[in-house]
């Protein structure tokens, strides 16, 4: 298939008017647009599409058969209560989960860079090389470790959290007498996205020390001659400046929200009290594998996709109106 | 300069993204759907099966040359016992070979090989990721043949096991499964701890608040429990209704049948419970505990004195479990006095589902490697290695292999006689996930009897309403 650029010498003639594709071109293109097009097409695409077609189907998912039955899985899992909460939860999640991780892990960011002494050369915090590693410990640590871990600092009876809370002064500590911070409805969804946020902030506060270490140091200084502190330049000066930064961190950050399986499945495998915590991953997995519905998850990944896409599509939108108005 | 760089990296940012944003959660949640990409390929291979002749000696037609293709699902029992069975197999057909293959995702692995008609000859459908037995029902033998064929010793092989094995493998009216490790479900304690402080087993609910009170006085709890196992509440209570009210509370269950949840049977379970949890006798806690954890709360720590389970239990936490923890089973609690059957009445299920699908390779090996399974020698082995009985009888002598929950097991089933019965639904339409949602509420205290109620109906119409679920009519 890849046309190699051997075969150029016989075409050599033609080439007079100065044209721009010649076949070793051709081969070169084919080589480095051509080849990831085809597998991107085939491993990513085509599933998908496969995927859309499965969703209209009754597919059990152990057959090679199926019958096609247009929009029913979709009026079925619309109509489950069930799914509708974990398309709440989803979207829940991918509005706090980017807000805090960016909000936190961009102060972290500027405290280590630009944070520092007002006065002499802009620089960081004291120490803040150390902070800088070892905030991106957790990173380094696979999700699902990550969420074991959690897992067990949140049991009730033996978890470290409880062991600390309950030593409490003034009787606070009684009520963290085996209070299940995954078990309880109001605590068990702050508390899965307090572990994502744990496992992402020093990912993203590195990503942002890469970028405000490329604003040139002269704005600082002149920032600073115009009177500015410490929080006026943060704001006038380093967000606008690392605001491309900003928006692929929320993008990246909403699509792990979205998803959350790993997490949610290593912290609350059942769904957490009342499905609080519920994902759209879980359920798919459990429709098609515990209930042999294959064509019903399809189609709960079709949705998924979809508001993926359109996560995507308004942090786009959001970020060009902003640009807008500062130009 | 900063600007043409920056649009730059905007538009690679912004495609990369974009790409990014499409390819994780396609990639991510559906690539395990796209495994019926080779659909195409149909219902080959199949009948390339190697039969020979049948006889009273090999009443499948197996043919002594060929391979058995078996995989086994890898979870509290392992794979060895089947291997075993294989070696029993292999010596009596020399030149045959069978092929045990581990596996924790049957449901994942297997699928792929169903959809291209290529599956295995025996497969041990269990654990958290079996396939439900439903959706493949129309692509499995009839293991009827295995119960009427003689076993290695020449009886014939259904006059050798426990009650209920050709009830609890039917779909519809075929025998589709053989469940072949015996489960007890019952209530589990210490009959050392018990000892220690004067307490006498519980037979009634009542007993068990009376004993609530009494643990309570030794800063202990009743009961414990953990998040993925609050079920087997919800399994004692069936059983325990069961027993109350006879049949008609079994079949309105199994049967999805309305308001079957409200049925006076299982609302006077419910109502004892719910007093239990409201007395504070149910460790707190559990509804954020992991199951194991919670279970090491009773075999460990002994902070919880009783434990709903099934007979899995001494296998699950031999790690975990107190020296001098003499580990007892018995029977679950009656609601009265005049139940319809007796306290010794027993949940006893015949568990780890094996099938044999019709479009295997060998179907004659996957049925003969079963019978070889059902052979005293197998399934003694399984009981002295696994400390469980199998769905054979008489394999396992009163000494238990010096097991006291062994023992306990052999007496549980002794006494229960024919009192056996066992409860499907559940698996069958694969419920549990759903229904451990309320339960965890109910023994947290944040749902009453009544919200419980609810809850569980609404599942069991959602199913019975659901026209894409067939439905197995229990009798």
């Amino acid at each position: 298939m890849t046309g190699l650029p051997v075969a150029a010498p016989v075409t050599s003639p033609k080439r007079a008017g100065g044209r721009r594709v010649r076949p070793s071109r051709i081969g070169f293109l084919l080589v480095t647009i051509g080849l990831p097009m085809v597998i991107y097409i085939g491993l990513v695409i085509w599933p998908f599409i496969q995927a859309i077609y499965y969703s209209l189907t009754d597919w059990g998912g152990f057959t090679s058969t199926m019958n096609f039955i247009g929009l029913d899985n979709y009026t079925y899992i619309f109509g489950d209560d069930i799914f509708r909460k974990t398309i709440r939860n989803n979207i829940i999640l991918a509005i706090v989960v980017p807000f805090l991780t960016v909000v936190l892990s961009f102060l972290l960011a500027t405290m280590v860079t630009v944070g520092g002494s007002s006065t002499g050369a802009v620089r960081g915090l004291k120490g803040s090389n150390i902070y800088r590693v070892v905030s991106f410990f957790p990173y380094t640590i696979p999700a699902i470790v990550i969420g074991v871990i959690w897992a067990q600092i949140y049991d009730p009876s033996k978890g470290m959290l409880n062991g600390v809370l309950t030593h409490l002064p003034f009787g606070w500590g009684n009520n963290f007498e085996s209070f299940a911070w995954l078990g309880e409805v109001k605590s068990a969804m702050p508390a899965s996205v307090f572990v994502i946020i744990w496992g992402f902030v020093g990912f993203y506060m590195v990503l942002f020390v890469a970028a405000i270490k490329s604003i040139p140091a002269e704005l600082y200084d002149a920032a600073r001659i115009d009177g500015a502190g410490r929080l006026r330049s943060m704001w006038s000066v380093t967000l606008p400046m690392v605001r491309e930064t900003v928006q692929t961190a929320y993008v990246y950050l909403g699509v792990v929200a979205l998803d959350a399986f790993v997490y949610m499945a290593a912290l609350n495998p059942t769904g957490g009290p009342s499905n609080s915590t519920y994902t759209i991953s879980q359920d798919l997995y459990k429709t098609a594998f515990t209930e042999g519905h294959f064509g019903r998850a399809s189609a709960m990944g079709v949705v998924l996709a979809v508001l993926t896409l359109a996560f995507a599509g308004i942090v786009f939108g959001v970020n060009r109106l902003i640009a807008g108005r500062e130009q | 300069m900063t600007q043409i760089d920056s649009k730059v990296n905007r538009r690679t940012v912004m495609r990369t993204a974009l790409a990014a944003g499409l390819a994780l959660p396609v990639g991510g949640a559906l690539a395990s759907c796209a495994g019926g990409g080779s659909s195409g390929t149909g219902s080959g291979g199949g009948s390339t099966a190697a039969t020979g002749k049948t006889s009273s000696d090999n009443p499948f037609g197996f043919s002594a040359k060929s391979t058995v293709d078996a995989v086994i699902f890898n979870g509290g029992y392992g794979t060895d016992y089947v291997s075993f069975a294989g070696k029993v197999l292999e010596k009596k057909w020399s030149g045959s070979k069978v092929k045990v293959s581990p596996s924790t995702q049957i449901a994942q692995q297997l699928q792929p090989r169903f959809v291209s008609g290529n599956p295995p000859d025996l497969v041990d459908d269990s654990g958290a990721n079996a396939i439900g037995i439903n959706t493949i029902a129309s692509k499995l033998e009839d293991l009827s043949s295995v119960l009427d064929a003689n076993n290695l010793e020449g009886t014939k092989i259904s006059d050798s096991l426990y009650p209920g094995v050709r009830e609890r493998g039917l779909v519809g009216d075929k025998m589709l499964v053989l469940n072949y490790v015996m489960t007890i479900y019952g209530l589990w304690y210490s009959a050392s701890l018990f000892e220690q402080n004067g307490w006498t087993a519980p037979k009634t609910w009542d007993d068990l608040l009376d004993l609530g009170a009494k643990a309570k006085t030794k800063k202990k709890y009743l009961f414990v429990w953990g998040k993925e196992a609050a079920t087997y509440y919800q399994t004692l209570c069936m059983d325990s209704a069961i027993k109350e009210g006879g049949d008609e509370m079994r079949l309105a269950l199994e049967n999805l049948k309305p308001k079957c949840w409200s049925m006076p049977a299982i609302q006077g379970v419910f109502a004892k419970l719910e007093k239990i949890i409201k007395s504070g006798y149910m460790k707190p806690g559990g509804a954020g505990t992991q199951f194991t954890q919670a279970q090491a709360q009773w075999s460990n720590d002994e902070s919880g004195i009783l434990y709903p389970s099934g007979s899995w239990i001494e296998n699950e936490m031999k790690s975990q479990t107190k020296k001098g923890f003499k580990m007892t089973g018995i029977p679950e609690p009656t609601l009265t006095s005049s139940s319809k059957m007796p306290y010794e009445a027993l949940n006893a299920a015949p568990g780890e589902q094996f099938i044999v699908p019709s479009q295997a390779k060998n179907v004659a090996g996957g049925k003969e490697l079963l019978r070889a399974m059902l052979s005293k020698e197998a399934a003694t082995n399984f009981a002295k290695t696994k400390l469980a009985p199998t769905i054979v009888k008489g394999t396992v002598p009163s000494s238990g292999f010096g097991s006291t929950a062994l023992q306990s097991q052999i007496k549980m089933l002794d006494g229960a006689g024919d009192n056996v019965f066992n409860i499907r639904f559940v698996d069958l339409y694969g419920t549990n996930p759903d229904m451990l949602v309320p339960w965890n509420s109910f023994l947290s205290g944040q749902l009453d009897a009544k919200g419980l109620t609810s809850a569980l109906q609404q599942i069991t119409d959602k199913v019975a309403n659901d026209s894409s679920v067939k439905k197995v009519e229990i009798k």
